[in-house]
């Protein structure tokens, strides 16, 4: 827990900046939503493409980013690895046959299937990072609940959401406060100095100050909310939310196209399911 | 204290007020957040995880449908920050396993006005394993189906981590943190609420 967490709080001047709220959380769920339908490599690749395009465009955020990236690859290439552990022909079911192309043990074998399945995943699970990325970076809380409540979701389930979001940065400035405090009364959490089990103990025992002040933190944030007229009528509008852009217009076009190709793959997985879950080029 | 005698399904309900509101957040940003990096990892995308203290807390606080909601919203932000995909299957179990966690007040334990015996500790263990157990071992894998149909088999692996793990979590680090709060409310009861 370091730099990993980051919250944008002022809106930004690129053009996915520049988007309203609406428009950022319609494109997003197209795209999460499209990349969960779908196992075809054809399709998740250019989605891939388009969601580091999308971030590459928010250019002056990128050296945030690069910490996490580091720790997502690391975690999914961990997780690769455990599949392939608990069931090494996994691709077998998948994508229908396996070829050996490389064989530890009887057991533990190499098939181009699984290793075909395991980029695929890879591929899936980087643009879903990517674009979840994306749009953690070119939103903020109050464009994000104003985009929700566009969305036809109730408003207090909206306020939910963006100060669970808000509130994320704040658990990060707590956890570092309440370290730092520790370490003053004593605590050793150098690397060198303590062994791995002790410092994960006394990471627990930041965590009972860090909830204890967090649910505190409850009730000031409660009557500051009461005390502006939170929930006094059933709409609400946001300062946050602007009349669409000429952006907004070309985005319309383009997750309108999106949401139809998730219904064209969704009729195709009920409708002509394929033999095999993955789509495989050399079978 | 006054004993306010209150129907089933406000309580299942819970109250909502602004400061239900603010409380749910603040357990779904602290779930989410432990749940990526406050915990050791035990199978693909399953850790033992301290995210599962916050259910029982934001349960006895607020109640059982509070506590869903954490679960699902702090599930999906977990899913965000973290960078392994979206799966929703997860967040509705965690929903569901909250929902049961949370159900703290319905049987009588009120952490707010300092009421928690070693018999709602008992009850709160027994619930805690049922709503789990019912959680990611039925509505995840049922969802599971439906959304990603081909990830049964390491749903299952996960499946069985993840109610080992959250489990010995709520009820092994829960109870004490919940033993805790009820003593540090209960001193303030014998000041009484003006309406």
């Amino acid at each position: 827990m370091d730099d990993r967490l980051f919250i944008n709080l002022s809106p930004g001047s690129t053009y996915l900046d520049k988007l309203t709220g609406k428009t950022k959380v319609r494109l997003f769920f197209a795209f999460i939503i499209l990349l969960i339908a779908t196992w075809d490599m054809r399709i998740i690749f250019p989605t891939l493409i388009l969601t580091i395009i999308g971030l590459s465009s928010l250019h002056s955020k990128l050296k945030s980013v690069k910490a996490i990236t580091i720790f997502v690859v690391f975690t999914n290439l961990l997780n690769l690895f455990l599949i392939w552990i608990i069931e090494p022909d996994y691709g077998a079911t998948i994508c229908g046959g396996s070829t050996v192309l490389f064989q530890f043990t009887p057991f533990y074998i190499v098939t181009g299937e699984t290793m075909w399945y395991f980029l695929v995943r890879f591929c899936k699970m980087m643009a879903t990072f990517v674009a979840a990325m994306t749009f953690i970076q070119s939103i903020t809380p109050s464009e994000l609940a104003a985009g929700l409540y566009a969305n036809k979701i109730p408003y207090k389930v909206c306020m939910i959401v963006s100060i669970a979001f808000r509130y994320i940065p704040d658990i990060l400035r707590d956890f570092q406060a309440i370290k730092i405090s520790m370490q003053a009364r004593g605590m050793e959490l150098d690397a060198k100095k303590t062994t791995l089990w002790t410092r994960l103990k006394q990471n627990v025992l930041i965590l009972v100050p860090l909830i204890v002040t967090s649910f505190d933190r409850v009730g000031n944030i409660a009557n500051a909310m009461d005390l502006r007229g939170f929930g006094k009528n059933k709409t609400r509008t946001y300062y946050a939310e602007h009349e669409d852009g000429p952006g907004d217009r070309q985005m319309k076009i383009f997750y309108i196209f999106l949401y139809l190709l998730i219904l064209v793959v969704i009729a195709f997985r009920i409708f002509k399911p394929s033999e095999f879950e993955v789509w495989y080029p050399w079978s | 204290m006054e004993n306010k005698k209150q129907s089933l399904g406000s309580m299942l309900l819970g109250k909502w007020d602004t400061k239900t509101i603010v409380g749910i957040a603040i357990g779904a940003a602290l779930f989410g957040v432990l749940m990526d990096f406050g915990g050791i990892k035990v199978t693909t995308n399953t850790s033992l995880t301290s995210a599962y203290v916050v259910l029982p807390i934001v349960g006895a606080l607020f109640g059982p449908l509070p506590a869903a909601l954490t679960g699902l919203i702090g599930n999906t932000i977990a899913d965000l920050i973290g960078g392994w995909g979206f799966w929703f299957d997860w967040s509705f179990g965690n929903a569901v396993a909250g929902f049961f966690i949370g159900l703290l007040p319905v049987y009588g334990a009120k952490i707010a006005d300092g009421i928690f015996t070693t018999k709602h500790a008992i009850i709160y263990a027994i619930v805690t394993i049922i709503g789990v157990g019912l959680g990611f071992g039925v509505v995840t894998p049922v969802l599971t189906v439906l959304f990603y149909s081909s990830e049964l088999t390491v749903t299952w692996i996960q499946a069985w981590a993840a109610i080992i793990s959250d489990a010995s979590v709520a009820i092994i680090v829960g109870i004490p943190v919940l033993f805790a709060l009820a003593a540090r409310n209960k001193k303030k009861t014998n000041l009484t609420k003006e309406d």
